[in-house]
């Protein structure tokens, strides 16, 4: 390839090295995040609607369970307690996710459809970063504080007392289910590229992240293996809360890494292939 | 009468030109048909796997297994979605434009809500088909074609209780500015009271005497319970009744607070 001709002055590269290239999108996502702040403080009412919509939600997906175990005293080696700490674990990540992912892949279709891509792919940003993490609801954290209560209930009504590295355990597997889920998600979403619309796609999703409200062995072998591998919720909520009760060995939380590993990189392919398909709507 | 034909008429046409418009979106009739079997089958495996594992419910594994095959079909044919953009109309003064039309705004609603259902079912009876095909051998099942008609029917009334449901909470925005968070309270509520999250005949005995006759159970649950069994003929008799009943006091509501609130209604150009 020829020299490519510029008439823009030579300038230093945005960044020294890769460390620093990181370092300055941590610095952005700070700003989105102080942004959504104050945002938020402009619409209190929105954020009250959360709140008690999330409660609500909380509460209603705690009855099957209670239900389910006035029948029974444990299901398959789960008490009553230990799946409420999950509920709790559950509550955690989807508010997790509902506040920081949600608001950008239910914008996908937006982005790509009606050409808005153009003006991100301007800007000197990672646009896949940017596309994924530039939204932010905070409101929806009020869920995770609920949630983080219920896992608080679960765990002193199960008498379970996490050591450090079990602590450790759960909170990788936690890190690695939400960026398996997110990847999951975005992957969903980056389909837009090439169907157009994707808005029904994320109800999908929304629909299978239900199954994370149960431990993975109450499910059929074959559904396990899907909720394992191929839409990894039970990374998100069965192990973790299961290396807090102390039956996981680190093997899985290797599992968990690679896993994430490999889907942090095949949706970076997915993103790149689709990159190169965008025709753009607008020029 | 001349009215009512012509009504049907207009209806009739209508409902021709939104399956039309809406056959535009029918690759998203099927991903949200494909979205909202997947929690009636989570449901279903979760107590599968209970029964199985020795709890001792007041329903079989037939019962449950029939219940959340056929839920998914009566969750569709009897859903809504008018409220929120009922609300809108009347809110940001859509509804000038009908008021000089020799058709009601309703109508229109009606006409969508068939039209969707219609289309929807294209999408959603393969999808029960296969499920029902994987679980042929552990169902429930009405032999005569009776139970089926009775069915048919008690699926109409709960369509048309949900609608005249969702009317009187959309005509509450002829007085309210927002009506989004009732109208999200309303889905809460109603997914437990219904029975479509969990077979109400799984509650305790406590809530039974509520539970059974609240107008909830007639929208979803009830007929659901008539193809999954348990209901006795007497049972059938009651609840249709009660169902009709219900129909006929949310009819008479809805329409007293639409004609009420369109002589309230006061948007820019009414």
């Amino acid at each position: 390839m020829s020299e490519i001709r510029t008439y823009a002055d030579n300038r230093q590269p945005l960044d020294r090295n890769w460390l620093h290239k990181q370092w300055r999108h941590l610095r952005l996502w700070r700003r989105f995040l102080l942004q959504a702040v104050v945002r938020e403080t402009h619409y209190r009412a929105h954020f009250a609607t959360t709140l008690l919509v999330g409660l609500v939600q909380l509460g209603l997906g705690i009855v099957p369970i209670l239900l389910l175990f006035g029948f029974t005293q444990e299901v398959h080696g789960w008490s009553r307690a230990e799946v409420i700490t999950l509920v709790g674990a559950y509550q955690i990540i989807t508010g997790l996710m509902a506040a920081f992912v949600a608001p950008n892949l239910q914008r996908m279709t937006e982005y790509i459809a009606e050409g808005e891509l153009d003006g991100v792919l301007l800007r000197p940003v990672s646009s896949q970063l940017y596309l994924t993490l530039r939204w932010i609801n905070v409101a929806e954290l009020s869920n995770v504080a609920s949630g983080i209560a219920v896992l608080v209930i679960g765990l002193v009504q199960s008498g379970a007392s996490p050591n450090v590295p079990q602590l450790l355990q759960a909170f990788v597997l936690a890190v690695c289910g939400l960026a398996l889920l997110s990847t999951v998600w975005s992957a969903m979403s980056f389909l837009a590229f090439w169907l157009q619309s994707v808005n029904p796609i994320g109800f999908i999703y929304l629909n299978l992240v239900e199954a994370g409200r149960y431990p993975l062995v109450f499910f059929p072998v074959p559904v396990r293996a899907f909720l394992t591998f191929a839409f990894p919720v039970a990374f998100a909520t069965t192990y973790p809360v299961q290396a807090l009760a102390g039956d996981l060995g680190w093997t899985p939380v290797a599992g968990g890494i690679a896993l994430s590993v490999v889907a942090v990189t095949l949706v970076r392919m997915l993103w790149r292939r689709g990159l190169r398909s965008y025709a753009s709507a607008s020029s | 009468m001349d009215t009512v034909v012509r009504n049907l008429r207009v209806l009739r046409r209508m409902t021709a030109a939104q399956i039309v418009q809406q056959s535009i979106y029918r690759g998203a009739w099927i991903i949200f048909m494909a979205a909202n079997i997947c929690v009636p089958i989570i449901s279903l495996l979760i107590w599968r796997t209970a029964i199985a594992n020795g709890a001792q419910l007041p329903i079989d594994d037939r019962y449950v297994t029939s219940y959340f095959v056929v839920l998914s079909f009566v969750t569709m044919a009897t859903s809504s979605w008018l409220t929120g953009f009922l609300a809108n109309d009347i809110r940001l003064g859509k509804l000038s434009s009908w008021m000089v039309r020799p058709a009601s705004l309703l109508l229109t609603f009606v006409a969508n809500n068939v039209a969707e259902k219609f289309l929807k079912l294209f999408a959603l009876v393969p999808m029960i088909g296969v499920l029902w095909w994987i679980f042929r051998d552990s169902m429930n099942l009405p032999a005569g074609p009776d139970r089926w008609a009775v069915f048919a029917v008690s699926l109409v009334l709960g369509a048309i209780l949900v609608f005249t449901i969702d009317i009187l909470i959309a005509s509450l925005a002829f007085w309210m500015d927002d009506v989004t968070a009732l109208a999200q309270a309303r889905v809460l509520i109603a997914s437990v009271l219904s029975g479509a999250v969990v077979p109400l005949a799984l509650m305790p005995d406590w809530s039974r005497g509520f539970v059974d006759n609240q107008p909830f159970r007639y929208t979803v649950s009830f007929p659901v319970e008539i193809v999954a069994g348990g209901l006795s003929g007497q049972e059938l008799l009651v609840g249709l009744g009660i169902q009709a009943a219900y129909v006929f006091v949310f009819g008479i509501l809805a329409r007293l607070v639409w004609a009420v609130g369109i002589r309230a209604y006061s948007a820019v150009g009414a």
